[in-house]
């Protein structure tokens, strides 16, 4: 049992970088001098060409990868201090990641990955003996019948459509009852119906309290879903503000190949 | 031009190929014709002495093929349950190299020497029999799984070690719910196809007294009964066709061919 070391009442800014710089190399940046700020509860729909640093940033907020230059603070906890081991747990469980292809564990059935989003708050011996609690069985349940999903709760996941994939990529993402979901090209692969699905379903999380930030490259998603946009291209954010403002035209431009 | 130059190293490399390849031939002795056509004719005289195998040892190779499948089953058992924790520790994917890299050796060492050396050290150490058997099936099993499993550990979707080790968990929590789980078709499969390999191994672990069939197979060369020699063949070969379809069978029942559309 973690002890709640986040505050739930006082809401820092679920992400604020300042001057993130980012090389897998070494010698050419993949993010240069990036600095984001995103409120708590907001959708962020950060869009940019291919290799424009979305994913990557993305890694950085999560923590995935450390970044050799600036600062990120999440849920208003530095990343790059020397957090406790505690802090470390919590803060991983509250920050949801849901990356391109969503990482799921294809041999296992729908209930068994959305239970992994408990995982963090779980001893280790219960959860190596998939002893989950009662609790979070039932919590679990009640997010699939939520999204959608709870006739397939048995069935593997490599059954599974990728619409049905993704809901179970969502299910895992609330189990883990986060304060931030990042999400990794979320929606780009799925057909407009499953889409509009999908993004009521953040909508509707979202007027709960969680902050997402969801990288695309389909600039008609901002207007409909986003509050916050944001345009990243050669690792570097060229653009920044509300989503229902973005002029299509421009944004399109802006999508043009780095 | 880069074109030309790739092609001009495909024909170097057939050449070479090619030139070894005839050197090894002549090394060995396939271009010795005399000897190939007195060879052929030793043959057929030994293939013509193994007919009709005798039954009447039937009985006594029916009982040490049945010893040979136990060395087989309790090795490829023990080698598996310590190559699994073995393997998890040597993924690089999970643990650092001052893990990975002392475990990898130890597995390379394992592996460099073979079941049937394995046996006679076994031998020394407990005596002729089974238990030799089986401990030489349980390290050459460790060895060789034990590097079939961290290298398809480290084949597991490092989106999917990266997303599950997201929510928050610990390394043994990666391992259970990740690891395993994306790994267990594979890890079955190999599974199988090292018992099946085994099941042939263990039979000529009796030539140095380390239990089972083989021990009677060399009995049999060496006092020139070919024809029971061929009894304990035709027994083994029925063996070892039964746990080949017992294998497939288990194969096409656990492993269904999974369609992995990812979304």
């Amino acid at each position: 049992m973690t002890t709640n070391l986040i505050a739930d009442t006082v809401p820092p800014p679920a992400i604020a970088a300042t001057g993130v710089r980012f090389s897998y190399t070494g010698a050419e940046f993949a993010l240069k001098d990036v600095s984001l700020l995103v409120e708590p509860g907001v959708i962020c729909m950060l869009l940019g060409p291919s290799g424009s640093g979305k994913s990557t940033f993305l890694k950085t907020v999560k923590g995935i990868l450390k970044p050799q230059q600036g600062c990120i603070s999440v849920l208003g906890f530095e990343l790059s201090r020397g957090l406790n081991r505690q802090l470390r747990r919590e803060l991983g469980c509250r920050i949801a990641y849901i990356p391109q292809h969503l990482g799921l564990v294809k041999n296992l059935t729908v209930m068994e990955n959305a239970l992994m989003g408990a995982l963090g708050r779980m001893g280790v011996v219960a959860s190596l003996l998939k002893a989950f609690s009662q609790p979070d069985v039932i919590e679990a349940a009640r997010i699939l019948e939520r999204l959608g999903i709870s006739h397939k709760a048995e069935e593997k996941v490599y059954r599974l459509s990728g619409g049905e994939r993704q809901r179970v990529a969502i299910a895992r993402a609330l189990m883990q009852r986060p304060k931030l979901v990042l999400a990794d090209e979320f929606v780009s692969q799925l057909d407009p119906v499953t889409t509009r699905e999908i993004m009521a379903i953040v909508t509707e999380t979202a007027k709960e309290g969680v902050t997402f930030l969801i990288t695309s490259h389909e600039v008609e998603l901002v207007a409909a879903y986003g509050d916050r946009a944001v345009f990243f291209r050669n690792g570097q954010k060229v653009y920044e503000g509300l989503a229902r403002e973005v002029n299509l035209d421009a944004a399109t431009r802006l999508m043009g190949k780095s | 031009m880069r074109h030309r130059k790739t092609r001009w190293a495909m024909w170097a490399a057939y050449l070479l190929i090619t030139v070894t390849a005839l050197a090894a031939l002549a090394g060995m002795g396939f271009l010795d014709l005399a000897r190939l056509t007195k060879g052929l004719s030793n043959t057929r005289m030994f293939i013509s002495d193994l007919f009709p195998p005798d039954l009447h040892s039937l009985p006594t190779l029916t009982k040490a093929m049945f010893e040979t499948l136990q060395i087989a089953y309790l090795g490829t058992l023990l080698g598996f349950v310590l190559a699994l924790p073995v393997s998890v520790l040597a993924t690089r994917t999970i643990f650092g190299t001052l893990i990975t890299a002392p475990l990898r050796l130890i597995l390379v060492i394992i592996r460099t020497i073979p079941s049937l050396l394995w046996a006679l050290i076994f031998v020394v150490a407990f005596g002729l029999g089974p238990l030799a058997g089986t401990c030489a099936i349980a390290f050459y099993t460790l060895g060789y799984l034990g590097k079939l499993f961290y290298e398809t550990f480290e084949g597991v979707d490092q989106e999917v070690l990266e997303a599950v080790r997201s929510v928050g968990c610990n390394r043994l929590q990666l391992m259970r719910f990740a690891l395993l789980p994306e790994a267990a078709n594979q890890i079955l499969s190999q599974l199988l196809f090292i018992f099946e390999y085994n099941v042939r191994a263990s039979t000529i672990l009796g030539f140095v007294g380390a239990g089972g069939i083989g021990f009677y197979m060399l009995g049999y060369v060496q006092l020139l009964q070919y024809q029971n020699l061929m009894t304990a063949l035709l027994v083994t070969l029925g063996v070892v066709l039964l746990i080949d379809q017992a294998s497939a069978a288990i194969r096409r029942l656990v492993l269904p061919p999974a369609p992995d559309v990812k979304a």
